[in-house]
């Protein structure tokens, strides 16, 4: 036992100088972990779509269509950029990218309602290439048809049924993300996923330096130390989890304050569910180097593997609406439960106790992989290494076509 | 003599990618993977069906209506009713449901007394999608509860139903949905997602191919491959890769327009002619980085960094003119933003080429540009230093 422990310690000293002498692995430590969280909550600072450019063919020329745009004009999300005297000319502002919708209002629009007490008809042609775009369009349409509806209501119902106002009243409460932002929103998802990949881009490269190592050395890691399996994997999770102390509390506690994103979390509660996360990342990091043969390949074959882990955590498909094979998939990935659960503590105002589930999920999902992936993994590697410790300088040679 | 070296170098840059399984790994079963991945994810089209709750604390003949009327909806699926406030927030909160519909006591006697009793719709917004589609089932059901009730008033007074429809809402609206009427969510994010998730494995590749020449001391043979000049080691290397990139593109092109059936409005040409211009211009955007920084962790990182953010800052979700103009300009300098243009333009807009002209200048510049300054790379090459 006192041996393990030792070798334990050993290899995560081992680990803590490999990480502090190598420039690559420290970039992809710290300073992705510094950057790329407040890069993306730069571009997406913005939160809401303000004045998209709107077009108007107004067929109906008369003031109460006049007042209808301008009320339009006056939305949040949109700006009437002009008047066109037909649809074709405002086809053309279209294609010109001048303007995102055309609203076509009737010839008889304010005859039919004003005057004859019928309904007036408006159209709204409206591109469909970003989601958030079309969004505004509508919104503002409905609130000023309803707007103008209550307005006229005042006239056509009221006398009718002895009342002011509605009968029954209604009212959205947003919860957590009050502001009803994209980035107070997606931010959240993003933000623990970083931790992890940055993670696992680290591992991937220090396993490559490793690598690297034993192709000069005939086979042999000079920096390696001798320990058992479950010492030398053991060890350098410590090492990880002893270097994210600091990235972990930037990022999930710093960065949404920064940015004002929703934080109803405590800094304990992230930290406690952070601890199972980090374990099962540093595990899945140390399954998933396998795959890395020398250090800069981790670019080519973790960083793509980031936008997949978005989709599937449910930042921008809801993870209800996966496929059963898609969520067994995205159930294999610590981000997802780790995301979640944090969107929930810091959006939704969660307990422990409420995001138990993921806390226990993280917990059994680093078990599993360290206990039946990871540890076999390692003592076979070991063996081959041992048996043929030239295996690897042939590879070498033979990819870059030397015989 | 410049056959033979063309010849060489082509069979070098062949015999690269058939060496290393991971070239075919990440040019082909990667790129391939990933656009399946992400329609076969999104292939039920549109976000409904989100699970919420009702607490309805009245219980009576219109609550109840207004519930079942509710739970009639396609936008939502009511998982289950509280009789509590606190117990739909408890569920709320353990992520159970994305939001609640709220109708207080008394809800019936106050509507019928004209005391204006007020339906409230708790939506949880840090999920989007379900909450927008939350939001419009709510929203729907409250307008028309309110509507009910004043249309039996009306009625009871002798309007006719056609006067009551106008009263009601006197501004009807027709929103039409250019090529996307049922708002199918997989077609805004295939669109882009697909396109910038292939522009970041040509990137990576491009980048990771020529790196390993500066990394691996082999720079120099290829060059001599070549006879010394740098075009032709780069037109080598790069040749067979685009080829490559260009199959696996167009089988990307028509998953996304025959298989999963996105909008294609223009001729299938278009888009066919723009692949190959696309990859040109994400290898001629790698080698530009290496030309400017000859280095491999640099000129990769720099790859890696603006392929990720390509994702967020080219206006795919937050639209362009929404981001903050100095982010929106950075946009401009990747490729894949002038792609998305182009797709919607041609795709799903169908507009004329002529529109989207500049376009496909732009990915013809990216793909020329390098060869400006070759000649930082060449010298690198010719003295290669490896920084870890």
């Amino acid at each position: 036992m006192k041996k393990v422990l030792t070798d334990i310690f050993r290899v995560c000293s081992r680990e803590l100088h490999l990480v502090f002498k190598d420039e690559g692995v420290l970039i992809f430590f710290f300073l992705l972990c510094a950057i790329y969280p407040v890069l993306y909550s730069i571009i997406y600072n913005p939160e809401v779509v303000r004045d998209e450019p709107m077009v108007v063919v107004d067929d109906c020329r008369t003031q109460f269509s006049r007042d209808f745009v301008r009320r339009l004009d006056a939305a949040q999300g949109v700006r009437v950029v002009g008047y066109a005297a037909s649809m074709q000319e405002a086809r053309e502002a279209f294609s010109q990218k001048r303007a995102y919708a055309v609203l076509y209002i009737d010839r008889d629009f304010s005859a039919d309602v004003v005057r004859d007490g019928k309904q007036g008809h408006v159209s709204l042609y409206c591109d469909m290439s970003v989601m958030m775009r079309y969004k505004a369009f509508l919104t503002a349409l409905s609130d000023v048809q309803q707007e103008v509806g209550n307005e006229l209501h005042a006239h056509t119902i009221e006398p009718f049924i002895s009342q002011k106002g509605s009968i029954i009243k209604s009212r959205q409460v947003p919860v957590g993300n009050t502001a009803m932002g994209i980035a107070s929103a997606v931010l959240l998802f993003i933000l623990p996923l970083v931790l992890q990949q940055s993670m696992l881009l680290g591992i991937g490269m220090l396993h490559g330096g490793s690598i690297e190592r034993r192709r000069k050395n005939g086979g042999v890691d000079p920096m390696a130390i001798e320990a058992g399996t479950m010492a030398t994997v053991l060890g350098k999770t410590l090492c990880h989890l002893v270097i994210y102390v600091l990235p972990t509390i930037y990022v999930l506690h710093y960065v949404p304050m920064m940015f004002g994103f929703p934080q109803h979390a405590n800094v304990w509660h992230e930290l406690i569910i952070a601890v199972p996360f980090l374990i099962a990342c540093s595990f899945m990091g140390q399954t998933l180097q396998a795959v890395v043969n020398e250090r800069e390949s981790v670019f080519l074959l973790f960083v793509f593997s980031s936008v997949v882990f978005v989709f599937l955590v449910g930042a921008s498909w809801p993870r209800y609406l996966l496929s059963t094979k898609w969520h067994a998939v995205a159930n294999c990935v610590p981000s997802t439960w780790m995301c979640n659960a944090y969107v929930l503590m810091q959006s939704g105002g969660a307990q422990l106790h409420h995001v138990a589930h993921y806390w226990r999920m993280l917990f059994a999902f680093a078990y599993c992989v360290e206990r039946f992936v990871n540890r076999r993994r390692y003592r076979i590697w070991q063996e081959r290494s041992a048996a043929r410790p030239d295996a690897l300088l042939r590879y070498d040679l033979i990819k870059n076509g030397i015989n | 003599m410049v056959r033979r070296y063309i010849k060489n170098s082509l069979v070098r840059g062949c015999v690269q990618i058939v060496r290393r399984p991971m070239y075919i790994l990440l040019m082909v079963i990667m790129p391939l993977l990933c656009a399946w991945f992400l329609m076969d994810l999104m292939k039920t089209g549109s976000v409904e069906r989100v699970p919420v709750g009702v607490v309805d604390l009245d219980d009576s003949g219109i609550s109840r209506q207004v519930s079942r009327r509710l739970g009639a909806f396609q936008q939502v699926d009511i998982k289950r009713r509280y009789h509590n406030f606190e117990d739909a927030r408890q569920a709320l909160m353990r992520g159970d449901i994305y939001g609640f519909f709220f109708i207080p006591e008394d809800f019936e006697e106050s509507a019928l007394g004209g005391r204006q009793p007020m339906l409230s719709y708790y939506v949880n917004y840090a999920y989007y999608a379900p909450a927008s589609m939350q939001f419009k089932g709510f929203k729907t059901i409250s307008v028309l509860g309110n509507a009910g009730v004043v249309q039996t008033m009306l009625r009871m007074v002798g309007m006719r139903d056609g006067e009551i429809m106008s009263a009601l809402q006197p501004v009807s609206t027709h929103v039409h949905m250019l090529s996307n009427p049922f708002t199918n969510y997989n077609f805004y994010l295939s669109t882009s997602f697909v396109p910038c998730f292939f522009a970041l494995f040509v990137l990576l590749v491009t980048a990771f191919s020529i790196g390993m020449e500066l990394k691996s001391g082999l720079c120099r043979q290829w060059l001599r491959t070549s006879g010394n000049d740098m075009w032709l080691a780069i037109v080598g290397k790069l040749l067979p890769q685009l080829l490559l990139f260009t199959v696996v593109g167009w089988t990307i092109q028509f998953m996304m327009y025959r298989v999963y059936d996105l909008p294609l409005n223009c001729p299938p040409s278009h888009m066919l002619l723009a692949m190959p211009l696309f990859v040109l211009a994400n290898q001629g955007f790698a080698v530009m980085m290496f030309c400017v920084a000859p280095n491999f962790r640099y000129g990769t990182t720099v790859c890696t960094l603006l392929g990720m953010l390509s994702f967020s800052f080219c206006g795919f979700s937050l639209p362009a003119e929404s981001i903050y103009p100095w982010v929106q300009s950075i946009s401009y300098i990747v490729p894949v933003k002038y792609y998305f243009m182009l797709s919607v333009d041609q795709a799903v807009n169908g507009l004329d080429l002529y529109y989207s002209r500049y376009y496909y200048v732009a990915l013809i510049v990216f793909a020329v540009a390098p060869f400006l300054l070759l000649w930082r790379l060449k010298r690198e090459c010719e003295n290669p230093v490896y920084v870890p």
